[in-house]
């Protein structure tokens, strides 16, 4: 399937807290409350469309356990894009955040565009997080921020989507050398604009929005 | 360093291995030979030697004297050597040794070559080569008599010396349908042996040598040059009769491995009996001859180039010069095996695979009172196929060794009602934490929290596993809070679950189920420590068994940054659990029989190893020919599941550990899991809790 550019992004956070139901959701539009928890890394991909240009994004989700850390650093190189999970449901999720963002900065590279994420917000009767912790933490980091359900699907395609934005932006400021791939950006051969056919291609929606 | 792995050598299981295959050889080309002769005549006796002796370690008082025969039957020649009952000259040698050693009845159909060794000061001894590329350890010839040896071979079997070593006699016999195979493949050099003595006959042994015509197109000479040129190379292995020759070859690099090694190890022990410089000299010489071996294009420089080694370091270096020039041309040949190949080989030198062993033959390893009488047998048997699942509950506690194989029935019943006493003891530990102590208690309460959101994402689309409250499901939790208190510094690691969850299909039973998995543990713990230990090692050793294994590769890992192997960190952490996939039941069964094979550690404890080869060489052509970089390697691996076949991974994985031998046991880090740990005590180094 032809793109214009290809994105990668890693999903990370502590274990349970939704990443391989967000990645399900996004890929498959469907929740699946009972899969195989992650073991090193799954993968998951689908087309979308920012300024009509066609835009691929390969989507690593990681395992979450402490143990798996060493192991799962390697994954950090060469991506884009990162979603930092959180369940609003399970404070201790949240208080670990700052130890997943100094892995982030530490492994991958600089420019890396984080998304932060607070899952389960369909289970707002047992919010241990408020959305304004989450805010401000975004905020002091520097990371855009969203609460999602990967139940309801609630925000779950723009959180993928806003993130592939701005990374769009920044290529269009050109703040990578998108041929160096290291930046977790292939240039595509594609480049044709539209739907590109297949249930990626339908899937695809206008993007852009929601930042 | 080498020299405790060159003196196991001979303890090799493998070697045990070799000896076995060379007798079931024997049994096969002999009924061959008979149906084909319609001759059944009486064996008669054209040689016989006393005091033929082996040594099988490096100390001169550990020898096994025995007695060597060449034996005529119909038109077949036999040799044989037979230890002397009951002289045990060091009490370090036990009868078993002796058995291990003992050569019965070998065919010439089956030997390759006798390499003969003329030293000035000692005995004169002979390595006979097989076919299968495996040799016997040298026979010393106390009272002399080698000429003679080689001059009854000659007047009864096809013998030819070669060209290029005066020393090395090569054994043909075209009675054997085999051998007629081989010989008519590589015929403009079998005709080159028959018509002018003055070229190359150990031409299965020197794969360059240099006069050979390039039209011929004969395997030989491209394996010479596998390593260069493979590409041209891989379209001419498709021929089945071919890669039999190839594996041939293949084995032969081993051959030439296996006599340097009894050779250095033979100038070790010159050197412990103290002989004098000249005499080490010699041996350093003869050390060097076999690099010509392989290496044939510079053979006739390589003796002047001998330094006069007068310093022991500078030995150790040069074998080790040796040993890496060796496996060069080792990782050559492997080269030329693709998978496809692999394939057939391993069914020609893999025994087949066999159905799972069921009740009525079960009852057959068994004593009256129900012990194993035979456990290397059961291992073996087992390994070759594996328990019908009827079984698996009765069985797999052994092969965990949680029960002893030499334990009885009754035995075993008293332990089961033992540890299912103290089971409940440990799990009442946690069962006794109130909801007050636990809001103190932050370790437990994280582990409980973990485990419980693993469980209900463990196989839960299998029927055992399925729907809201499962009780097996429970069980999972409960097995696995229990053994994080049980062994409370490893605590709990995901992946665990897993493991669990067939042990508890298999077993039903909470506390036995518990104890399989704690002896699965002891085993495997390692792989679940912060700090990943037993991992890393596994994966280090992985890469040091492609390297030796499949060179081409282990560049193309290497140039790619894929080193750290951690695109197959499932397959071994979780045992491949999730690689056999293909429908959901069938990919928990063969889950069940892979994991009964690796747990007899029958071929080599670390038999997962050669299977992450097996399927990584499964795939070699494609993971480069597509120029694959790590994340789309990982991404490759990750959904290879349901594409591989059982069988002929384990096949291919059989050859593998067969073939890397002791090289390849030595790329495995002591203590690498699942060996148990070289030290107990410092199994989990006291770790920061903070599970995530």
């Amino acid at each position: 399937m032809s793109y214009a550019y290809l994105f990668k992004y890693i999903i990370i956070g502590d274990t349970g807290v939704g990443k391989s139901c967000l990645l399900l959701q996004f890929t498959d539009k469907r929740f699946q409350p009972v899969h195989d928890l992650t073991i090193g890394v799954e993968f998951g991909a689908r087309m979308i469309t920012i300024d009509n240009k066609p835009i691929k994004l390969q989507i690593w989700d990681t395992a979450g356990q402490e143990s798996f850390r060493s192991i799962t650093r390697s994954y950090y190189r060469g991506a884009a894009g990162a979603l930092l999970v959180y369940d609003i449901t399970r404070r201790e999720t949240f208080n670990h955040l700052a130890s997943w963002l100094e892995d982030a900065r530490q492994h991958a590279n600089a420019n890396m565009t984080i998304m932060l994420i607070g899952n389960k917000c369909d289970l707002s009767h047992r919010r241990a997080v408020s959305t304004e912790e989450g805010e401000q933490f975004a905020k002091e980091n520097g990371l855009i921020f969203m609460e999602c359900s990967a139940k309801t699907a609630q925000n779950v395609e723009e959180a993928f989507i806003s993130t592939a934005s701005t990374i769009y932006r920044k290529i269009q400021d050109g703040v990578f050398d998108v041929s160096n791939e290291s930046y977790g950006i292939k240039v595509g051969y594609g480049g044709i604009p539209g739907p590109s056919g297949g249930r990626d291609g339908a899937a695809a929606q206008g993007g852009g929005c929601c930042s | 360093m080498h020299e405790t792995e060159v003196n196991d050598l001979s303890d090799d299981a493998d070697y045990a291995a070799s000896m076995q295959q060379g007798s079931s050889s024997f049994a096969r080309s002999d009924s061959g030979r008979r149906s084909s002769s319609g001759e059944t005549d009486g064996a008669e006796i054209v040689y016989l030697k006393d005091n033929v002796t082996i040594h099988p370690t490096q100390f001169a008082s550990e020898r096994i004297r025995g007695r060597l025969k060449l034996i005529k039957q119909g038109t077949a020649l036999f040799m044989t050597w037979i230890p002397y009952k009951g002289q045990n000259s060091n009490a370090r040698l036990t009868e078993k040794d002796k058995n291990l050693y003992t050569i019965r009845a070998v065919p010439f159909s089956d030997i390759k070559s006798i390499r003969r060794h003329n030293p000035t000061i000692g005995w004169q001894y002979i390595i006979v080569v097989l076919t299968s590329g495996l040799a016997f350890p040298p026979l010393y010839f106390y009272n002399g008599g080698v000429r003679e040896f080689l001059a009854t071979v000659k007047q009864h079997s096809f013998l030819v010396r070669s060209a290029e070593d005066a020393n090395v006699f090569v054994v043909n016999d075209f009675q054997d349908p085999l051998q007629r195979t081989l010989s008519s493949l590589e015929l403009p050099r079998a005709v080159s042996v028959l018509n002018s003595p003055s070229t190359s006959v150990t031409s299965n042994e020197t794969p360059a040598s240099g006069n050979q015509e390039k039209t011929d197109g004969s395997a030989f000479d491209s394996i010479s040059s596998g390593v260069r040129q493979n590409g041209r190379q891989r379209q001419k292995t498709n021929d089945p009769a071919r890669d039999l020759s190839i594996q041939v070859l293949e084995k032969f690099s081993l051959v030439t491995r296996f006599a340097r090694e009894t050779t250095s190890q033979l100038f070790r022990e010159a050197h412990m009996d103290g002989y004098v410089a000249n005499e080490r000299r010699k041996q350093d010489q003869s050390l060097v001859d076999y690099p010509q071996i392989p290496a044939s294009n510079d053979s006739p420089k390589v003796p002047d180039e001998v330094p006069v080694v007068s310093d022991s370091l500078e030995k150790t270096s040069h074998r080790n010069e040796n040993r890496d020039e060796e496996a060069a041309t080792n990782v050559g040949v492997f080269e030329l095996v693709n998978c496809k190949e692999l394939d057939k080989l391993s069914l020609v030198w893999g025994k087949p695979r066999q159905p799972p062993l069921g009740p009525e033959e079960w009852a057959t390893f068994l004593d009256s009172e129900g012990r194993v009488m035979d456990e290397k047998a059961l291992k073996k048997r087992i390994f070759y196929g594996g328990v019908e699942h009827s079984l698996r509950k009765e069985l797999w506690p052994c092969l965990l060794e949680y029960h002893a194989y030499d334990s009885t029935y009754a035995e075993r019943e008293y332990l089961v009602s033992v540890k299912k006493l103290e089971y409940e003891t440990l799990k009442n530990q946690w069962q006794s934490i109130s909801p007050a102590q636990a809001r103190k208690f932050t370790k437990f309460r994280e582990r409980k929290g973990l485990i419980e959101k693993d469980v209900v994402r463990t196989d839960r689309s299998l029927p055992f596993y399925d729907g809201d409250d499962n009780p097996n499901v429970n069980l999972l939790h409960d097995i696995l809070l229990t053994y994080s208190f049980y062994n409370f510094d490893l605590g709990y690691c995901q992946g665990m679950s897993d493991l669990l969850s067939p042990i508890l299909f298999v077993m039903k039973d909470e506390s036995e189920s518990f104890w399989c998995f704690v002896s699965l543990m002891d085993r495997l713990g390692p792989n679940f420590n912060r700090d990943q230990n037993g991992m890393h090692s596994q994966l280090f050793a992985l890469s040091k068994l492609v390297e030796i294994l499949d060179s081409p590769l282990h560049n193309y890992f290497n140039q790619n940054d894929c080193l750290n192997y951690f695109f197959c960190f499932r397959w071994i952490l979780i045992q491949f659990k999730r690689q056999v996939r293909l429908f959901l039941e069938l990919e928990y069964e063969k889950t069940m029989r892979l994991w009964e094979v690796l747990w007899t550690h029958y071929l080599s404890e670390h038999l997962h190893l050669y299977v992450c080869v097996a399927i990584l060489k499964r795939y070699r052509s494609k993971i480069m020919g597509e120029q694959m970089d790590f994340d789309t390697l990982l991404k490759f691996i990750n959904e290879l599941s349901g594409h591989i076949d059982l069988d002929a991974i384990l096949r291919d994985a059989e050859a593998l550990c067969l073939c890397a031998g002791e090289n390849g046991a030595a790329c495995i880090p002591p203590g690498t899991p699942p060996s148990l740990p070289v030290e107990e005590a410092s199994m989990y180094p006291q770790q920061d809790d903070d599970i995530l």
